[in-house]
């Protein structure tokens, strides 16, 4: 899409290579961060199909829709619906979310905002992202593979719990292709996360210290730090399942003198800082928006980059609270209550620093900035169940309930998800080099933000009734709030649709040239300073930061 | 079985009332609890958490409002320029902690009481007019032991009913936390009445001591079902499949069974379990109780059921196409029923009958269960 802009670069020297060789050998971190982009949204719309299946489906009690895909065969049906919750949650996770937030919005203004002229590792780059695209063909290999039984793919959650995931529970190809997708995805997260460690560490501006450096920089940051440490942990774990299912090995395996639940630790300790991978680059983005629409410098910039740190290493100390139910010591959880709770103080700290970065503002609510306050508002309410789900003496009750659905996907589906249409919204311009139509992009919020709410507040109220997740069919007692739940999705699904005709409008009919900062005196950080879209290679000369006229943030 | 079967799904439909009420079609709030550890869970939900979490989160809308009201480009044309302020980071840093203090306290109090099986134990008395000091063994582990007036009950039965009595009002206690303990009246029990004395450490929120438990089941779970063993009564076992939908009312069908188990009432439980193939969770929303069935491994919890009646819970560990097809049903009875229970099963399994069930005790029991006796 930037090859018809090329008239727009400035620079004498921006001669773009030919279409196959700029876009699948690209070196260039915003031509990446553009193929993450839009791998991410074809995902996006993959995963956001099969919840579409998955609340059509439960929307009333009994097993009557998903039946239409099985010939009528229920166990198949059920069988489909786990395969839908499985794959929902690994393709939202590592193929929606991660490439959205660190392949595309990271790669593409993690350089630019902290004055480099591309990623350290240019080709490392490339072959993270070929990596992804490898890894989406074996997820859906997997999808279409036998698991159990006659059934094709994998039906155990995203979570992979053996021994549903050992021979014992899917004997069949499905879950060794997925173990090996993600491998491969793992692989690829880990490859870019050294390049942003390295980008952000050794090719910063002169004189931008990293207490100068951009807030969404020190997200990106610490997310591929945590990347880095989790991820060759889930891949030990699932090559200890790959070996367990077809080497004979019994990592997992009680009866050969294994521990199911030592797959569970492996898990989760990679599981949790999973979590704020997928959230953390969310706050960097935040903190950007609310102080450009505010006009006003974050507020406590070091409290905020060192509370990201704080969530960041704490999230390393908590996985156990997944499992409070697996049969661990009374003590163990008391522990695992307590450093949980912590969690709570540094998050804290950053909805509050928003709020104090508001404070006092000139507020201009455009989309972007309507995407924010929802998503501080809406990932407070995440963020408070989640202090809840965090008593273990409570969780007997919560654990496994529709509670923990909301529960999660306020922080992640309302929290990450808002934050990255706030930042497609906030960069649009700046990427692409048009306008969006304004009031296009706040009529979806504000279907969205109505759709999602009423997907997800009600689960709350089914799982303190007591419904489990995971269930393809449910007590009748448990049909009113679902109903309103499908109800919800079907105005998520319009909302989504407003926000392709804005898109079309954007790029077809309404055809607004952006200007290099159409944001005005709120928008500080580097990536204004550039043309929009920005050349192929910017900061030939590099902008410096160690002569006092100019401010990183 | 084929009898027994039936008498139960009639008694289902009898109680499909009692039954729903367990969970409220279009309810927004906890299942109704039925044990006084599940009450002071609904208590630390519902009393504690659900309002600290409701006025956060009001207030961080009302906060977002003001702003939106007060600080708009309009209202505020001129922004601000402040970026610190060391006094508030310091309120949003101790205040959060402590709060989160004041939900630990009682969250580390109630967790202890849900994992710790209680190991209460009691001993009875006759009164004859003259004795005042009765001897309690405190022979626990050292840190289980007896060491403060909370952690016993003394309690007097005159046949019709009980009276608890009030520590140094009442009674006199020597040697807390020593292995033997005696306890004081100031009135002699009359002859006729007998003294009650119940000491351990698992103390509920109504201040009565969890008696260690009388009746153990070993929950095995399976694609797709329950067995549920009895190791205490000659270890026979329940098989509990989900009922069909023709053999149960729409209301229940999905957590009705084909044999529940019986538990006696206001005794304590202890549920043990494993799995003989993928995991499962054994869950039970009216006790608070949810653990998972892992294969190789053996998880214990208990409970102690306030009320007769058939309470309802399903699988809660994803285990394959039928997971949501694997419920699980108890039905609470009284003592006498729940004995005639087992000397059926027993018998079902080829074993001697365990306890004098005469018709005396089953006309005691209600009639439903003396159906199921039959």
């Amino acid at each position: 899409m930037a090859d018809a802009h090329a008239t727009d670069a400035h620079d004498a020297d921006d001669h773009k290579p030919s279409f196959f060789v700029r876009w699948f050998f690209s070196t260039n971190h915003k031509d990446i961060g553009t193929l993450y982009l839009i791998f991410a949204i074809i995902a996006g719309i993959i995963g956001g199909a099969m919840s579409g299946l998955m609340r059509i489906e439960l929307a009333e009690p009994g097993v009557t829709f998903l039946t239409m895909f099985s010939g009528g065969d229920p166990d198949a049906a059920a069988n489909f619906y786990n395969v839908l919750i499985t794959y929902h949650g690994l393709i939202m996770i590592f193929f929606m979310v991660m490439p959205a937030m660190i392949g595309g919005f990271g790669n593409w203004f993690v350089p630019i905002m902290i004055g480099a002229p591309d990623m350290a590792f240019p080709r490392m780059n490339n072959i993270s992202f070929w990596l992804y695209g490898a890894s989406g063909v074996l997820i859906t290999l997997s999808m279409f593979a036998p698991g159990y039984g006659s059934n094709i793919g994998f039906g155990g959650g995203w979570v992979l719990y053996p021994p549903l995931s050992s021979n014992t529970g899917s004997p069949g190809p499905a879950m060794d292709l997925l173990i090996l997708s993600l491998h491969l995805a793992g692989a690829s997260s880990i490859l870019g996360a050294i390049n942003f460690i390295t980008t952000i560490f050794n090719m910063r501006a002169p004189g931008m210290t990293l207490h100068k450096m951009p807030l969404f920089a020190w997200a990106v940051l610490v997310t591929a730090f945590l990347l880095v440490l989790s991820l060759p942990v889930l891949a030990g774990a699932i090559t200890m399942l790959l070996t367990d299912r077809n080497f004979g090995t019994s990592f997992f395996d009680a009866a050969g003198g294994g521990d199911p639940i030592l797959y569970q630790h492996l898990f989760w300790f990679f599981g949790h800082p999973e979590v704020y991978i997928l959230i953390l680059p969310g706050f960097g983005i935040i903190s950007h928006i609310v102080s450009t629409f505010s006009k006003k410098p974050i507020f406590g910039y070091l409290g905020m980059a060192y509370a990201m740190v704080a969530i960041g290493f704490v999230g390393f100390i908590v996985w156990a609270h997944h499992m409070y139910t697996v049969g661990l010591s009374v003590n163990m959880k008391a522990y695992f209550v307590a450093a949980t709770m912590v969690i709570a103080v540094p998050t804290g700290i950053k909805i509050f620093s928003w709020i104090a970065t508001m404070w006092g503002g000139s507020i201009e609510f455009k989309t972007p900035m309507l995407w924010a306050i929802g998503f501080i508002f809406l990932f407070t309410v995440g963020g408070v169940t989640g202090v809840v789900l965090a008593n273990a003496g409570i969780d007997h009750y919560m654990h496994d309930t529709y509670y923990v659905v909301a529960h999660f996907h306020y922080v992640l589906s309302l929290g990450a998800v808002f934050a990255i249409f706030a930042g497609w919204y906030y960069w649009f311009a700046k990427m692409t080099g048009k306008m969006y139509r304004e009031w296009l992009g706040a009529l979806h919020f504000w279907v969205m933000f109505v759709g999602v709410n009423l997907i997800f507040f009600p689960q709350h109220f089914l799982g303190l009734q007591g419904m489990p997740r995971r269930y393809v069919d449910y007590p009748e007692a448990f049909a009113y709030w679902n109903y309103w739940s499908t109800v919800g999705y079907g105005i998520t699904i319009l909302g989504m649709g407003i926000f392709l005709i804005a898109m079309i409008d954007a790029f077809f009919i309404y055809r607004k040239k952006a200007p290099a900062n159409p944001w005005g005196e709120g928008a500080t950080t580097l990536e204004w300073t550039l043309p929009s879209p920005p050349p192929f290679h910017q900061f030939n000369e590099l902008p410096r930061f160690d002569k006092g006229d100019v401010k990183a943030f | 079985m084929k009898k027994i079967t039936a008498a139960f799904l009639g008694l289902g439909a009898l109680c499909a009332g009692t039954a729903v009420a367990q969970m409220t079609p279009g309810g927004i709030g906890m299942q109704p609890p039925n044990s006084a550890l599940a009450e002071e869970v609904h208590w630390f939900h519902n009393i504690l958490l659900m309002p600290i979490i409701t006025a956060i989160s009001l207030f961080v809308l009302a906060l977002l409002l003001w702003i939106v009201f007060r600080y708009n480009s309009k209202s505020n044309p001129t922004p601000r320029k402040f970026s610190h302020n060391t006094m508030i980071e310091i309120v949003w840093t101790v205040i959060p902690i402590l709060i989160l203090l004041a939900i630990a306290l009682p969250s580390f109090e109630l967790l202890y009481k849900e994992d710790v099986i209680p190991d209460g134990k009691q001993i009875v008395a006759q009164g004859d007019g003259q004795t005042i000091d009765f001897v309690f063994p405190n022979d626990f582990d050292e840190r289980r032991r007896v060491a403060r007036a909370g952690h016993l009950n003394v309690i007097i039965d005159d046949g019709s009913e009980r009276r608890t009595l009030k520590n140094r009002k009442d009674f006199r206690v020597d040697g807390f936390g020593e292995t033997n303990m005696v306890v004081s009246l100031n009135e002699p029990p009359a002859r006729g009445e007998r003294v009650i004395i119940r000491g351990g450490r698992n103390v509920n929120h109504r201040g009565e001591v969890e008696m260690a438990p009388t009746v153990t089941i070993k929950a095995i779970g399976f694609q797709w079902g329950w067995r549920h063993a009895y190791p205490d009564f000659g270890d026979f076992e329940v098989s509990s499949l989900m009922a069909a939908e023709d053999q149960t009312t729409p209301e229940l069908y999905r957590l009705e069974v084909d044999n529940r188990i019986l538990v006696p009432v206001g005794e304590t439980i202890r549920i043990t379990t494993t799995a003989t193939d993928v995991i499962h969770a054994w869950a039970m929303p009216v006790f608070a109780v949810k653990v998972d069935a892992v294969p190789g491994r053996i998880n214990e919890t208990w409970f102690n059921a306030d009320r007769e009646g058939v309470y309802y819970g399903q699988c809660s560990e994803i285990c394959g196409i039928k997971h949501s097809f694997m419920p699980i049903a108890v039905e609470v009875v009284s003592r006498p029923a729940f004995e005639a229970w087992v000397d059926e099963q027993r018998a079902f399994a080829g074993l001697e009958p365990m306890f004098e069930t005469d018709n005396v005790k089953l006309a005691d029991a209600s009639p439903a269960d003396a159906a199921a006796a039959e």
